[in-house]
């Protein structure tokens, strides 16, 4: 919704406002009492599969990386950008960095609803990942603490002086998903 | 006469227009559904190899396919719905008023992504036979019928009466992925979406358990759920045909739960109308298995019966070109992109009086055939797919490319017309039409 202004919304849709549904808050900011109830262990503590015997016949880096740009954003990412890696220890020569627009920081709301932005994250990278292991190449995906670094790397935006992720797009009003690093022949965008 | 609670049955379930319960229901034994009796073997060695044994050579098809897959590992809707289940949380959320409560849960749904949230009030003839759930992996995936919510000794009477709500949460097609039907382009708009429904709906279970309710999966017949709570209405070719969608959504495992909403009521689409009418999805079927004729009374219920037979044998010939065919579901004159005309069109036949319909009807199916033709032969084009090259054809369409193929390539393809195997005039000699 491009209108954030409250005065400016509807005024016969007021039921259907956030700041009028009592269990909104519920939503957002509880913690689950049983951490099965989420999603987000099961998706990051699912083994990675299998990359693919036979390699796809694959376009030039920059087509490839334009596809695999194509690809996060169907699965439902918002920033998608491409970075070289320097020195990795698996010794993989791209990272694929996506963000999610997140309308609460996830670190700050711990309920399932807080966590929509990691799930949603998860969804694209989970897929994406095992997609380029299904195109024969290798690809894991891994929560890292320099997320928002190699972020700014891939050109989604700049760092605040807090380390804060800030994009062009939608400001701090963003998750940056796991990082896949991969060794499918990718030019930085 | 006394009467135990729970084992009087109730009447019958009003389902809109285009479906009428006129005789007994008996409850559907999910172990006679197609997918868990090839699964057995009981529908021949063809289908049974494609469905078991065949690895799908589209890598895309083999990270969202329910089986075909290299690696299950590889498959996000395993992993989902093959995760443990939560607890019930102790500490319940109060309910005073039970329409706040179904805002809220269609709000959440939204927010998690599903395109439609419904409510439907539970009826016995909705649920699945009380029966063993299918022991077979692929099945599990996709109806998730192997979880722990099991009927625990009760009729379907008594479990209606116990949770009597069922949350049909679902998302929607990509309309322009989906023009390629019988395509791995169309294959990507219908699978994708499928592992992102199924997500949302194990998330929404989970949110309802931290509620403090009961959140059942695998129990309830979705397309049944769906026509009550105004999903929308059957069409000819067997599908829910939705308001904005068309037939382009998914009816995924409904969630049937105890916590207290507001159910909402059949819609009135004009699809009845409309599917009187025109025969777009009978007449392209590349195997015929939509039907001409009128509807059928068929366990009760009296509806368009697809044969879903023939739908489903045809699939292992096409495994090197597609995955799903959808052909019915892109020719259907509702779905359409979800913009302002289609919405006028729709309010237009659904507030038009029953009486005048089919005038406007035949109106709109020649507007229809006019501007979207006959039968869809768009050219579509996503990431390295291109409709516009023959099947059995190779050929890099992608602009800009110059990596060195290995492959011996055909010219490039010109013009706007997309290719889809089967094509119909292949098929069409080997089958009598019933009509």
């Amino acid at each position: 919704m491009a209108l954030r202004s409250g005065w400016l919304k509807n005024p016969w849709r007021r039921a259907e406002q956030r700041s009028h549904d009592p269990y909104w808050d519920f939503f957002i900011n509880t913690a689950p009492a049983d951490r099965a109830n989420s999603l987000l262990d099961v998706l990051r503590k699912a083994p990675e599969g299998n990359v693919f015997p036979t390699k796809a016949d694959l376009h030039t880096p920059e087509v490839t990386a334009r596809h695999v740009t194509e690809m996060a954003r169907y699965l439902g990412a918002d920033l998608v950008g491409i970075t070289k890696l320097d020195a990795d220890e698996a010794g993989h020569p791209s990272a694929i960095v996506c963000a999610v627009r997140a309308h609460h920081d996830p670190s700050q709301a711990p309920g399932i609803g807080g966590q929509v932005p990691v799930q949603n994250g998860l969804f694209v990278t989970f897929v994406l990942s095992a997609w380029i292991r299904e195109l024969g190449y290798r690809a894991s995906m891994a929560a890292s603490l320099d997320a928002a670094r190699l972020a700014v790397a891939a050109k989604l935006g700049t760092l605040d002086r807090t380390g804060k992720l800030v994009t062009a797009e939608y400001g701090t009003r963003v998750h940056v998903a796991d990082v896949i690093r991969t060794d499918l022949p990718l030019a930085a965008a | 006469m006394a009467v135990t609670p729970g084992t009087e049955t109730p009447r019958p379930p009003y389902l809109g227009r285009s479906v009428r319960i006129v005789g007994p229901v008996a409850n559907v034994d999910m172990n006679q559904t197609p997918h868990p009796r090839n699964s057995r073997g009981e529908l021949g060695k063809a289908l049974f190899n494609w469905y078991r044994n065949t690895i799908s050579r589209d890598p895309l098809t083999r990270v969202s396919a329910p089986n075909h897959f290299a690696d299950q590992r590889n498959f996000l809707a395993s992993v989902v719905n093959q995760a443990p289940k939560g607890k019930i949380n102790s500490r319940q959320v109060a309910v005073p008023d039970p329409a706040v409560m179904t805002r809220h849960i269609k709000a959440v749904a939204r927010h998690m992504g599903a395109d439609v949230v419904t409510v439907a009030r539970a009826h016995p003839s909705f649920l699945y036979a009380a029966t063993a759930p299918p022991k077979d992996s692929a099945a599990r995936d996709v109806y998730q019928n192997s979880s722990g919510d099991v009927f625990q000794g009760r009729t379907p009477e008594q479990m209606a009466q116990r949770y009597p709500y069922i949350i049909v949460a679902t998302t929607a097609w990509d309309y322009d992925k989906l023009q390629a039907h019988r395509h791995y382009i169309g294959d990507a708009a219908y699978h994708v979406s499928q592992m992102k429904a199924q997500m949302i709906l194990k998330a929404l279970e989970g949110y309802i358990k931290e509620l403090g309710y009961a959140a059942l999966r695998g129990v309830s017949n979705p397309q049944a759920a769906g026509l009550a709570s105004g999903v929308g209405e059957l069409g000819r070719n067997g599908l829910l045909i939705h308001r904005k969608f068309g037939a382009r959504i998914h009816m995924p495992d409904p969630i049937m739960t105890d916590l207290p909403l507001v159910s909402d009521q059949p819609v009135d689409n004009g699809v009845e109308d409309f599917c009187k009418v025109c025969r777009k999805c009978a007449i392209n079927c590349p195997t015929n298995s939509v039907p001409f004729g009128d509807k059928v009374v068929f366990n009760g219920v009296e509806k368009y019966k697809i044969n879903w037979l023939t739908c489903y044998k045809v699939r292992p010939y096409m495994d090197a070109h597609w995955g799903s065919c959808l052909t019915c579901a892109t020719v259907c004159p509702f779905t359409k992109p979800n913009v302002w005309w289609r919405s006028l069109t729709v309010w237009a036949l659904s507030t038009c009086p029953i009486p005048a319909r089919p005038v406007l009807v035949r109106a709109l199916k020649a507007i229809d055939d006019r501007f979207w033709g006959a039968t869809r032969q768009t050219r579509v084009r996503w990431l390295g797919y291109d409709s516009g090259i023959k099947p059995g054809e190779q050929a890099c369409t992608v602009a800009g490319c110059t990596a060195p193929h290995g492959t011996a390539h055909a010219a490039n393809p010109v013009g706007n017309v997309g290719y889809y195997a089967p094509l119909k005039e292949n098929t069409n000699r080997f089958v009598k039409r019933d009509a």
